[in-house]
């Protein structure tokens, strides 16, 4: 027990050479790296050779090297001893022929070109301490992580750095955020570190897959190179974060002012509602929203524009999810601005011929794609020219947007498909909507009171089609029969063209907040 | 030497030249018999003026007889561009016959290989002497007292020396000093000096000489010279009548090779490296190192030899399997002739063989002298034993 423990703290030849004394050595014969590597041997004579033990690094001294067929002659004896990698002075003459031999040998050879001598007492230093050795590593990494920036980066020194471990930083859901995706391998072993957010709580995974034979103390090593990249990971997600945030906030505020400038009546913001964003932005905001330039945002204002808004479910905390959806839309679509605006999240499609018939399958193909934290849905505006338009296309796609948020995630609709409905869609005004609690209070009180809402808007709006009403809703016929029958029960009359208006805009009006997908 | 042969009396007339230049070459260890071709011109017209040369056993001889090694040292190269005119050999017999008490009544080759086994031969003719069948080396030494001789502990000197120029020389000296004198003469004296040297009388000879050398030339010479004849005789797709299929004509001759010395085949395949080979050991010899690497056919094996003008190791996937003193040639399989590093490049193919040296050599005194330690390979002779 004590013997396999000491053989697992062994270093690899591998080891040896990617962080040890033969980093600088040629490698002639890259067979059979795994190995450990128990002593050292600085032989002088050939003879010397067949007194190796198995797991030998054999080093010629510089006396050795009459030619090939020396270095030919050791590789052999070598061999012979099982050793675990022969290490020569540079030869003349030293070629193929020789490496040939090494491959059939499966013998990893190595050629320093200065002393032997001196690279025999480094590899006994490495092989006599693995500790320091690995220490030297996990220092040189930490070292490296402070250089990196990026989340990406500091995985990848890992990656480049640590011999035959490959890592990935994995989010909860098992998306790979960076790193090599883990191949699964039944043989590996693995070694996971939980990485917390800048807010301190669980935000993704350190997975690290060790090749080769498991080692305890390799994979303590491992664990705390892993350990060691956590805080600047933290910090520098964190960067990420402010760096998203202020964008965002500039982005809010430019966004402002190009529409301020371009309206007639210096709206953004809806009339009577409070907080103008522009106002809101920042404090003494104006006048850095003024001294934005759109350009240095990268944006394009000439031209015809398409605008997309993206909402999400009003239960949920949107503006904690902002950074979030920022930079997944950044990753899906990298050359177009998403900014902060209202309830959700404004962009917008530019060009000369730019139409909303490729905007809406673009767009759904990018929310489709968008790893967003939160669900989003997506109301597509009108084409029109310059800043104005863009004011006019922004506008209406805020109202299709409040269709599709009903729809849930990855709906899009374009303003002009949904028609004068749009309108409905801003009625969950607080008091309408007690106002309607009130009328329909009895067909809310039935159990399936908001299923029983939404079939009444349905049917509303196919015109008392129950076909067409049950095709819309995906149920069959017969249940949408079911299903006025009980509203009917409810003392709701259908057929009274006076109450129909009231009775169409009450049930929009509840709809979002019935809970129904 | 004219007149009729007797009853089993063996001789060396002109129509042995080409089976005895094929042995010298074969004997050469495959490096230093390049172009000799030039010394069996020669000899054949020296032999049709002089007539045939007796080959005789030491023991035939009166142990009496006054008997004298006979070689060339320095570079082939350099005599082929400037011949020896023939009568450097009675220079050398007069020379020695003021130390030794009488003239000359044998003559033996230093070594029986390379241009060495064709030397002592005109020598002979020249001087009208016996040719004793013996040599000193059995293949090819660089240095003149890496020999059976020296083992024995006949004396090399006194060492008579001929140059092209008609210079000579006569040394007393030691033999390791005597080797050194005579090749930075050699080097003045244009290239190669022609050497009489060992005198002793033929009853010493016994344990001295690897005995049967020149006839041993002479047999392995008429197997490659009849494979040369045939394969010229031979449409290269027609099968040979009596030969299984798929016996390829190098296979046949290795088998034949290997029946007439007693040589182990080490492998054969293409060539997948050659070039010089750098060696801090050995800088007292003359030549330049060279190193081959064969991908064995059959086995997958690298075979890589080591050449200092001869080869000199071989070691088949980086151990040791065959060294001085035995001897190494190369077979290529295109030419169906013995080949060195010289004519060979990456992608020819070639068959190695290892003919073991005279069992003397394989001793301690032998090895010390011959072996891989002699040539500044610390390596110990796969017949050394294990530890």
């Amino acid at each position: 027990m004590k013997r396999a423990r000491h053989l697992a703290e062994q270093l690899t030849v591998d080891e040896l050479v990617r962080y040890g004394p033969l980093a600088h050595a040629e490698m002639l014969v890259g067979e059979n790296l795994a190995r450990p590597v128990s002593r050292v041997t600085l032989v002088s004579e050939l003879d010397q050779v067949r007194r190796c033990g198995p797991g030998t690094a054999v080093v010629l001294a510089a006396g050795l090297a009459h030619g090939a067929w020396a270095v030919e002659s050791a590789l052999r004896l070598a061999w012979e001893r099982s050793a675990a990698c022969l290490v020569t002075p540079a030869v003349p003459g030293l070629t193929q022929a020789t490496a040939q031999l090494g491959r059939r040998m499966r013998l990893p050879v190595f050629i320093v070109a200065d002393d032997p001598a001196a690279c025999a007492l480094e590899l006994a230093a490495a092989i006599a301490s693995p500790d320091a050795a690995r220490a030297r590593l996990a220092a040189r990494c930490a070292e490296l992580f402070t250089e990196r920036s990026g989340v990406r980066g500091i995985v990848g020194v890992i990656n480049a750095e640590v011999p035959g471990v490959t890592v990935a930083l994995l989010a909860p859901d098992g998306h790979v955020l960076a790193g090599h995706a883990l191949t699964d391998r039944g043989a590996q072993q693995l070694v996971r570190v939980d990485v917390a957010g800048p807010d301190g709580r669980h935000w993704a995974e350190l997975v690290a897959s060790v090749a080769g034979r498991p080692s305890p103390t390799w994979a303590e090593t491992v664990r705390l190179i892993l350990r060691l990249a956590r805080a600047p990971l933290a910090a520098s997600v964190a960067r990420e974060r402010v760096d998203a945030v202020r964008d965002a906030e500039r982005g809010r505020a430019a966004l402002a002012a190009v529409l301020a400038a371009a309206g007639p009546c210096g709206q953004p913001g809806r009339v009577g509602e409070p907080g103008d964003p522009a106002a809101s932005a920042a404090p003494g905001g104006a006048g850095q929203a003024g001294g934005v330039p759109e350009s240095t945002l990268g944006w394009r204002l000439g031209g015809r524009h398409v605008a997309v808004f993206l909402r999400t479910d009003p239960a949920l905390d949107g503006a904690a999810a902002a950074p979030g959806v920022v930079s997944a839309w950044q990753e899906v679509v990298p050359d177009l601005p998403l900014v902060p605006w209202e309830a959700g999240w404004a962009s917008w499609w530019t060009g000369d011929d730019v139409e909303v018939g490729q905007v809406v399958p673009a767009l759904r193909r990018a929310l489709g794609r968008m790893r967003s934290p939160v669900p989003l849905s997506g109301g597509v505006g009108r084409a029109a020219p310059g800043p104005e338009g863009l004011r006019e296309s922004l506008s209406q796609a805020v109202l299709a947007a409040g269709v599709t948020v009903r729809e849930g995630h990855g709906a899009v609709r374009s303003f002009d498909e949904l028609g004068y409905t749009v309108m409905l869609a801003s009625l969950a005004e607080p008091r309408l909507v007690r106002s309607a609690r009130v009328v329909l209070a009895d067909l809310l009180s039935a159990p399936d009171g908001p299923v029983l809402v939404a079939t009444l808007a349905a049917l509303l709006d196919c015109a008392n089609s129950t076909s067409q009403t049950a095709l819309r809703l995906g149920v069959h016929r017969n249940t949408v029969l079911g299903r006025v029958e009980r509203i009917r029960a409810r003392g709701v009359d259908l057929d009274r063209p006076d109450q129909r208006l009231a009775l169409h805009l009450a049930c929009y009006a509840l709809l979002p907040g019935l809970g129904l997908a | 030497m004219s007149g009729p042969a007797r009853p089993g009396e063996r001789r060396i007339a002109v129509e042995d030249v080409p089976a005895l230049l094929a042995g010298a070459e074969f004997y050469s260890t495959s490096a230093a018999g390049e172009g000799i071709e030039f010394a069996g011109l020669w000899l054949e017209d020296l032999l049709a003026h002089t007539g045939p040369v007796r080959l005789v056993a030491a023991a035939e001889l009166d142990p009496a007889t006054p008997c004298a090694a006979v070689g060339a040292m320095g570079s082939t190269i350099a005599m082929a561009e400037l011949p020896p005119s023939g009568e450097e050999a009675e220079v050398l017999a007069r020379d020695l016959a003021g130390r030794v008490g009488g003239p000359l009544g044998a003559v033996m080759p230093l070594n029986a290989a390379s241009v060495n086994a064709l030397l002592p031969v005109a020598a002979a003719a020249v001087l009208g002497l016996p040719l004793i069948d013996c040599d000193g080396m059995g293949r090819v030494f660089p240095l003149i007292h890496q020999t059976t001789y020296e083992l024995a502990g006949l004396p090399l000197c006194p060492l008579a020396v001929v140059s092209a120029g008609h210079d000579s020389v006569l040394l007393d000296t030691g033999s390791v000093r005597a080797e050194r004198l005579a090749r930075s003469m050699a080097q003045a004296a244009g290239g190669w000096l022609l050497c009489g040297l060992y005198p002793t009388r033929a009853g010493e000879l016994g344990d001295a000489a690897i005995h049967g050398s020149m006839s041993r030339v002479l047999e392995v010479g008429r197997v490659l010279c009849g494979h040369a004849a045939e394969g010229a005789r031979r449409e290269p797709s027609a099968p040979t009548p009596g030969e299984g299929r798929g016996t390829a004509p190098h296979e046949r001759l290795l088998r034949e090779l290997v029946a007439a010395t007693g040589a182990s085949v080490l492998g054969g395949g293409r060539i997948v490296e050659i070039g010089p080979s750098v060696r801090q050991a050995g800088t007292v010899y003359p030549g330049n190192p060279l190193g081959l690497v064969v991908n064995d056919h059959d086995s997958g094996r690298l075979i890589r030899l080591e050449a200092h003008n001869e080869l000199v190791l071989a070691l088949a996937d980086g151990a040791l399997t065959a060294a001085v003193p035995d001897l190494l040639c190369l077979l290529d399989r295109g030419t169906m002739r013995m080949t060195g590093p010289e004519r060979l490049s990456a992608g020819d193919q070639v068959d190695v063989l290892c003919v073991p040296a005279a069992p003397v050599w394989h001793g301690a005194a032998g090895l010390a002298l011959g072996g891989p330690g002699a040539f500044g390979f610390p390596l110990r002779h796969p017949r050394e034993g294990g530890r």
